[in-house]
């Protein structure tokens, strides 16, 4: 239980700094806002078809995930925090603490550029039940993937592009599982079942990235 | 993890089986190459002469993969053990797999160029096998990045290995899931990830075996080669640093 408590106290911790300033939720929020109404500006008045809206959504997201998400470490760098958690902590219960951390933060972008861009770009949901799923296990794989990344990355001395250029590569499984799942929910006829397979990669991606994460994050943490 | 001693990056000298190898290795090529370009081929239309590339394209595929893996496997060594020794095999592993699959990438644009999309003036279709390929090696390009944003050489080596061992775990996706979700014209695309033994003639599936052998012993070679200049240069540094010691 030691450890379940840690991983939740390192959460909360993150939680309350962030409710203490918005900032990293202010930053996302207009980050995705910004580059929808871009989206929006450049389109002009040019319909976009199901392909393409799903196509513009998730690389909006994956964009704001890899400015946004590069933090959850970074700061703890840049504080001096590192050593605490490092003595106090095992590297697993900092692992999870965080990870749930990001997963909420990406649960919130994802809320709202997907708000955001139902009201700009206006596609039809035909199924908002499995939007909202994809959107859900999306933030899950996103999360899993970006956080240990976010870790290696604060260990480097100028982490400025380098977790997008480390993270790319790493979630284009995900980008195309989550983009065919959103396109078939702006499809009309949309299924639950017609996604079944997308929705699973996305849920396989998930748990790979968490425990591959788990395994290694001992090797990013200790010094 | 524990401390790596300064004796690791000592190889052994080259021995008579070395000697062997290389002497098998030049002369296996030189013959997969003959019969490359001057064997019996099934000469069909679009294809023609351009079957040949098969030889070669191909084997460069199953290097960078395997290439990757080895990187994967030092890289899961380092870690467990240690040993600078694994750090350089992993990195060298990557570099010459990355050349690999840049030959390869290029042979098979060119190659899809003037079958796939014969008459249609078009480069890029987006195929899944291209789509793949770039990501395997924009993952050694991130790979090499990260070592690069890294000064302090342990900390290089042990994050480096992390992200190798990380960025494997998406292979089974890359690989085997998404290609089959996708359209493809490559061999394969009807379910195997890989060509069915429908997609070759019989009197090529020779050479093509002698191929893939052969890019294999060159890449061994390749990679022993530079895995020694790698480990000498590492301890010519240190002994510059520290002449009492080494």
């Amino acid at each position: 239980m030691d450890w379940l408590h840690g991983a939740q106290a390192v959460f909360l911790k993150d939680a309350r700094l962030e409710l203490r300033t918005r900032f990293a939720l202010n930053a996302l929020g207009l980050f995705v806002a910004a580059a929808l109404v871009l989206l929006r500006f450049a389109l002009g008045d040019t319909a976009v078809d199901a392909p393409t809206a799903a196509a513009l959504l998730w690389i909006v997201i994956v964009f704001a995930a890899t400015v946004g998400l590069g933090r959850a470490f970074v700061l703890e760098e840049e504080r001096g925090t590192v050593l605490l958690l490092r003595l106090t902590l095992r590297p697993s219960a900092v692992y999870l603490g965080k990870l749930a951390f990001n997963v909420a933060l990406t649960l919130a972008l994802n809320a709202a550029a997907a708000l955001v861009f139902l009201v700009l770009v206006a596609p039809a949901v035909h199924a908002p039940g499995l939007f909202a799923a994809t959107l859900a296990l999306g933030a899950i794989g996103l999360a899993g993937a970006t956080t240990l990344l976010s870790a290696i990355i604060a260990r480097t001395a100028s982490s400025g592009p380098l977790l997008a250029v480390l993270s790319f590569p790493i979630l284009i499984p995900l980008l195309f599982f989550a983009v065919q799942a959103t396109r078939l929910a702006f499809e009309p006829g949309a299924t639950w079942a017609a996604a079944e397979t997308d929705l699973l990669g996305l849920v396989g991606y998930g748990g790979v990235m968490i425990t591959a994460s788990v395994l290694l994050f001992d090797y990013v943490w200790r010094d | 993890m524990p401390t790596p001693d300064r004796d690791t990056l000592i190889l052994p000298r080259y021995g008579v089986g070395w000697r062997v190898f290389t002497i098998v290795a030049a002369v296996w090529m030189t013959v997969v190459l003959c019969l490359g370009f001057l064997g019996q081929i099934a000469k069909l239309p679009i294809l023609e002469h351009s079957a040949r590339n098969l030889y070669f394209h191909v084997p460069m595929w199953f290097v960078l993969m395997i290439g990757f893996l080895l990187t994967g496997y030092h890289s899961l060594r380092y870690l467990t053990t240690g040993r600078r020794l694994h750090d350089v095999r992993a990195e060298q592993a990557a570099v010459v797999a990355t050349v690999f699959g840049v030959l390869g990438f290029i042979t098979g644009t060119i190659w899809a160029r003037f079958t796939w999309y014969a008459g249609t003036n078009v480069w890029w279709n987006a195929d899944p096998r291209q789509v793949m390929v770039v990501i395997q090696l924009l993952i050694c390009g991130a790979y090499f990045v990260l070592r690069g944003a890294l000064e302090d050489e342990r900390l290089q080596a042990r994050l480096a290995a992390v992200y190798a061992l990380f960025a494997l775990t998406t292979m089974p996706f890359l690989l085997y899931v998404l290609p089959r979700r996708m359209a493809s014209l490559h061999p394969g695309a009807e379910g195997n990830p890989a060509f069915s033994e429908m997609d070759i003639a019989p009197e090529m599936r020779w050479v093509f075996y002698a191929a893939v052998i052969g890019f294999f012993l060159l890449f061994g070679w390749i990679y022993t080669l530079r895995v020694r200049i790698r480990a000498a240069e590492l301890r010519l540094a240190e002994r510059r640093q520290d002449p009492l010691t080494v």
